[in-house]
């Protein structure tokens, strides 16, 4: 099972993650990234894989 | 295939990226430039340009590959955005504060700010913005055809579409009443003039038309924000004004700086990114058909655009130490100018660069910047107006046709258009 991880020393609240994976990272009204979904189902991966290499201050990692 | 792919010939002999008429020429020209300096000089050492009344500065490296540009921008802590990410040449503490806001800002003090102001760019916050962006959108080409109906059927792209879309949609944002858009408009476009003789009169004297046009702006800002600390409101002036950051709140010239930032950013970059998109379908009618038959396009198509037309062309970062960097040795206090509009067309990332794809499907951009803690804040925001601009120029405005060459911003920083020639077709 694949789990993500958000280092919250590097996130600044930018929401590409979500833009690309709507169902899994949602910035809450606070600006926090909120996990909806923190071990994604397997047809979500590709989405988060590219969230995750979207990141703008590589705050996301994908553990397996 | 696309024109752009013929490549000039052109060699590195007198190349001069701080010569202001570099910037006049035809992208291709400036890309084949690019494309040298990436395979031979991939940190090609320029001298600076002169602005009158400032010191000039010792140079700086101009990088142009996208691996390098990604380790200077992920890599805040050893090259640094306080001393000035907007400007070559150093600026006095106070101004560089003034114009550069969070851009030319440092950790902590750049994570703390920005955590407020993300909160009002999140995807969520713009889902419920999606009406009025598309509201917007439709009112701006409804009024262009009636322009173009009133006269000759002529329109300016720029004037007429790309510009009022953009200036609407932030200054809904922020709250800026009507009667203040066009003072906004017109002072924003000093600021990034990038001193084209257009817009700075006193060729002398650029710095004096800069400051008067950042006062000018902070005026308007400083009385909304005294009125939206008497009567709130759901804007993103009351969030500034109410905000506190670790139990401190921003303080008037913050928020004017702030204010500044967003105006200029949000409107330049986007309507640049209209404007040149406009200019590239005509350039490219397969890609432009292709789009407006497919919606599921979207996604993809916007990214190009962005990628292809790099709105803003360079960042700059200091070093705070001694390093080396991919082979390139470096000491505290050498700037970078980060060319994100070469990384955009780094075959060693992008496949046929010069190839204009609305599919392209792998496409790791740097049009928003790299990445690091400076992202472009208005991404979403940005991706928004492009995808609805171009859908409804599709749907209400299908007989655009460019007919006349652009004229040029002589701006190495901002990649604009000051005009684009057009004529409805169908309005005759």
């Amino acid at each position: 099972m694949s789990r993500v991880v958000v280092d919250r020393d590097r996130c600044v609240g930018s929401g590409s993650c979500e833009a690309l994976a709507p169902s899994v990272f949602e910035v809450d009204d606070d600006g926090v990234l909120a996990l909806l979904r923190p071990e994604p189902a397997d047809d979500e991966l590709p989405d988060v894989r590219d969230a995750v290499q979207a990141c703008p201050t590589r705050a996301l990692t994908l553990a397996d | 295939m696309s024109l752009d792919a013929a490549v000039p010939a052109v060699d590195l002999d007198g190349i001069d990226l701080s010569d202001r008429d570099f910037w006049l020429r035809p992208p291709a020209e400036r890309h084949a430039v690019f494309d040298l300096l990436r395979r031979q000089q991939p940190f090609a050492f320029f001298a600076e340009p002169d602005i009158p009344m400032l010191e000039t500065g010792p140079g700086y490296y101009a990088v142009t590959r996208h691996a390098d540009l990604d380790a200077i921008s992920s890599q805040p802590a050893i090259f640094c955005s306080g001393q000035g990410a907007v400007s070559i040449t150093d600026m006095p503490a106070d101004l560089n504060e003034f114009y550069g806001s969070l851009i030319s800002m440092d950790d902590p003090r750049h994570a703390k700010i920005r955590r407020i102001v993300s909160k009002a760019f999140t995807p969520r916050v713009l889902e419920r913005l999606v009406g009025s962006v598309q509201e917007i959108v439709d009112d701006v080409l409804e009024q262009a055809r009636r322009t173009a109906q009133a006269g000759d059927g002529t329109l300016d792209v720029v004037a007429d579409i790309a510009a009022p879309i953009p200036l609407r949609v932030i200054c809904d944002m922020m709250g800026v009443p009507d009667e203040d858009r066009d003072l906004v408009l017109a002072q924003s476009n000093i600021v990034l003039s990038g001193g084209d003789p257009e817009l700075i009169e006193n060729q002398d004297d650029p710095l004096t038309a800069f400051l008067e046009a950042g006062m000018a702006l902070a005026g308007v800002m400083e009385r909304l924000a005294a009125e939206r600390v008497e009567r709130p409101r759901e804007d993103l002036t009351t969030a500034l004004v109410t905000t506190e950051v670790d139990g401190e709140q921003l303080s008037h010239q913050e928020i004017a700086s702030f204010f500044i930032l967003l105006l200029v950013a949000g409107n330049e970059t986007t309507r640049n990114a209209i404007s040149q998109g406009v200019l590239a379908l005509s350039e490219h009618p397969e890609q432009r058909a292709r789009w407006a038959a497919d919606p599921s396009l979207n996604r993809t198509a916007v990214e190009e655009i962005v990628r292809w037309t790099s709105p803003i062309t360079w960042m700059r970062r200091t070093a705070t130490q001694d390093g080396e960097l991919n082979g390139q040795r470096f000491t505290a206090g050498d700037k970078f100018l980060l060319f994100y509009a070469a990384a955009n067309r780094d075959p060693a990332v992008f496949r046929d660069p010069h190839v204009l794809d609305l599919g392209r499907d792998a496409n790791p951009h740097f049009g928003f910047g790299a990445h690091g803690p400076h992202f472009c804040l208005g991404a979403h925001l940005a991706r928004r107006e492009i995808a609805v601009t171009f859908r409804e120029l599709f749907e209400r405005l299908p007989d655009l046709e460019v007919t006349g060459p652009p004229d040029r911003l002589r701006s190495s920083f901002v990649n604009g258009l000051k005009r684009l020639p057009a004529r409805l077709t169908g309005a005759r």
